[in-house]
């Protein structure tokens, strides 16, 4: 009876919920007051693929949803990215007939990399993806190896890890383990030979912390490295990246599936290999996943097409607080070969809760807009006099660089004649403000 | 001017690195030539020649490393210090200098032992927090960010009062410690880029001469106290 009326209570607040605009963590965390061990109590379909890391897992879990569901299978997911253990309960139980059966094929998990231990406790993905590990949110997560900890103890045996192979931190949750399956890019066209970041988050083995070498680099410290002294090394791949013409718009995987590329960075095509996989994994044929990838544009809100005045661009939200994130970010709008102004808001760190520590900003590498390409440089937000600052600490001209305190007039000072596309960089905290002021389209 | 970016590789988790090139505008500034050396593991080290040394934060992990490889640089940090020239330590990197550190595991390590306070870890809960921090020897308060995962006991005389944020252990009003001219603090990231007040008190120290710091570096300090002090009124 008792999961019975967990289920109902969650299901009715959930459709209130949905009414009224809230969001999807509170029905779970009610139905958990309620029945805390109701997660072990209900009826888990033979399916669970979950997804963490620091970056790319809404978008991710957003494709792979995509490919399943053109495939028929019944898909269970968290869209509205409540990625701990009160979402997740939401997720499953309004997804749960009142006798308590989840009524999917596939339950996909997205869930928060700190939370994971809490959620996996008591529902054992089948099929876990983790897809990278960077400095990401350090003023909550501490460091990338405080946050490999904490998913290691969300790791149980049964689960088949699915990780990537070019992260030499996630690399090591396959340590000992035989079944993991690996996803990679090979040496690729827009490859360095050496380290183009701020800071070298590869210098050291994980395993044996003696220095490791790279015969090439992805971005960042993703790539293809090997430690000089304990053998540690990227473990070859079964799905593969194997090559991509980021000026074209087009990957290639597995040497026969062509991609069409929505959106031109090496963030996106991590997150199509990652779907490719778990979609091979589960059964998809290799073509029809390409087909459903090609030109696939996200849904989720992260890059968006707009017009200001004559002037077009497109919003690519980043995330403060996650260097990685902004040069992915930086990198897109630095090879725009016609020539763009280049708009970074640093108004809220974050939106779920107050720090006023802008450290990050040193380690993203803004000298990437040193570039022919990128024209004027607009700096706004409360954060302004930091951006600047760093900005000063750049080869990078003054007089392309404008500051405004004030994001409207930031965006009036954009809405001029100039014939320049915009990148708009911020973060979830900050994008209403800017979206307020432009046409979506 | 010649500064020191220790453990540049593996201490430098927040961004850190800005804390020398904050200082090294303001030598340059100064009308001094200034030049940066950045040295880690194995790597031969006379104090003698600089002027400033700077170590930054890492994570649990690689701090355990850098205690083992300091041991051989000790006697000529320790020399450096009682010289009374500058040093900057901040996160996690000054408790390799108590007497004894203990990990997550309940595993021990012995300290530097130039400080007789000892740090415990654990690897339950991340303490982090906004601060504000007051010092005797400045006139406006540090802000700044504190992000750990232990405790320091025996700091008898702290070298910053807290107004906001993290004390040496939970609870503590004392935050760092100071030792002639070395500042140690469990403040991360650009501490000296964010606090003009500091850069200019170093500044002083290392060259001898008054030097105004950059303009953008006080407003955005203006604007960090004011935000952080609106999150004081409201009780944190």
């Amino acid at each position: 009876m008792k999961v019975f009326f967990t289920i109902l209570i969650c299901k009715l607040l959930r459709f209130v919920g949905k009414l009224i605009g809230k969001g999807s963590s509170l029905p779970g965390q009610i139905a958990l007051k309620l029945c805390p061990d109701i997660l072990s109590r209900v009826q888990l379909p033979s399916h669970i693929i979950a997804v963490t890391g620091s970056n790319g897992k809404t978008s991710t879990v957003e494709m792979i949803a995509h490919i399943l569901r053109g495939s028929g299978k019944k898909i269970a997911w968290n869209r509205e990215g409540s990625n701990q253990i009160e979402g997740v309960t939401t997720l499953v139980l309004s997804n749960a007939t009142l006798g308590g059966k989840v009524k999917c094929d596939i339950l996909l998990i997205e869930s928060d990399e700190r939370f994971a231990r809490y959620t996996f406790r008591y529902i054992r993905p089948t099929h876990y993806v983790i897809t990278n590990l960077y400095r990401d949110q350090l003023t909550r997560n501490g460091h990338p190896e405080w946050v490999y900890d904490a998913i290691a103890d969300s790791i149980h045996d049964g689960t088949r890890l699915i990780l990537n192979a070019d992260d030499p931190l996630v690399s090591c949750f396959g340590n000992g383990r035989s079944d993991v399956i690996w996803f990679g890019a090979d040496k690729l066209s827009s490859d360095t030979e050496t380290l183009e970041s701020v800071y070298n988050d590869g210098a050291y083995c994980p395993v044996c912390k003696k220095p490791m070498t790279y015969s090439t680099y992805h971005y960042n410290h993703i790539g293809h490295y090997a430690c000089t002294s304990c053998g540690y090394k990227r473990h070859d791949t079964a799905y593969t990246i194997t090559s991509v013409d980021l000026d074209g718009g087009e990957m290639e995987i597995d040497g026969r599936y062509r991609i069409s590329l929505a959106l031109k960075s090496l963030y996106n095509i991590y997150n199509i290999l990652a779907a490719y996989t778990v979609a091979r994994i589960v059964g998809i044929d290799g073509a029809k996943i390409a087909a459903d990838m090609n030109d696939y544009v996200l849904k989720n809100g992260r890059v968006i097409t707009f017009g200001l005045g004559s002037r077009r661009g497109t919003l690519l939200t980043s995330k403060h607080e996650n260097s990685i994130s902004y040069d992915q970010s930086l990198r897109v709008a630095s090879a725009y070969r016609e020539g763009c102004d280049v708009l970074i808001i640093v108004d809220a760190v974050s939106r779920k809760y107050f720090t006023s520590d802008v450290s990050w900003l040193w380690d993203i590498d803004f000298e990437m807009l040193n570039n022919e390409n990128v024209r004027e440089i607009v700096l706004a937000g409360t954060y302004v006099n930091d951006l600047a600052l760093r900005f000063e600490h750049t080869d990078i001209p003054a007089e392309r660089i404008h500051c405004f305190a004030d994001i409207n007039e930031a965006v009036d000072y954009l809405d001029s004649g100039r014939k320049e596309y915009i990148y708009a960089i911020t973060c979830f905290s900050d994008k209403g403000k800017f979206l307020a002021r432009v046409k979506g389209e | 001017m010649k500064l020191l970016h220790l453990y540049h590789d593996i201490m430098n988790l927040y961004g850190e690195y800005a804390n020398v090139l904050a200082l090294r505008e303001m030598i340059l500034k100064s009308g001094e030539e200034c030049e940066t050396e950045r040295k880690s593991f194995g790597e031969a080290v006379d104090f003698n020649e600089y002027d400033f040394v700077y170590v930054g934060s890492g994570t649990e992990r690689n701090q355990k490393l850098v205690l083992e490889d300091f041991r051989r640089l000790a006697d000529g940090f320790q020399a450096y210090v009682a010289g009374g020239k500058a040093a900057l330590w901040t996160g996690n990197s000054f408790e390799i200098l108590g007497s004894r550190l203990t990990d997550c595991d309940g595993r021990d390590y012995r300290g530097i032992g130039m400080f007789s306070f000892t740090t415990v870890e654990q690897n339950k809960k991340r303490s982090t927090a906004d601060a504000i921090f007051e010092a005797d020897f400045l006139d406006k308060p540090l802000v700044g960010f504190v992000n750990k995962c232990s405790e320091i006991e025996g700091i008898g005389e702290p070298m910053f009062r807290v107004r906001m944020g993290l004390g040496n252990k939970t609870g503590d009003e004392g935050e760092g410690i100071r030792e002639n001219n070395l500042f140690c603090t469990h403040l991360t990231g650009p501490v000296l880029m964010k606090n003009p007040g500091l850069l200019v008190y170093v500044t002083r120290l290392v060259t001898g001469k008054e030097v105004a710091p950059n303009p953008l570096m006080v407003k955005g300090y203006e604007i960090t106290s004011r935000e952080l002090g609106k999150l004081l009124e409201n009780g944190q």
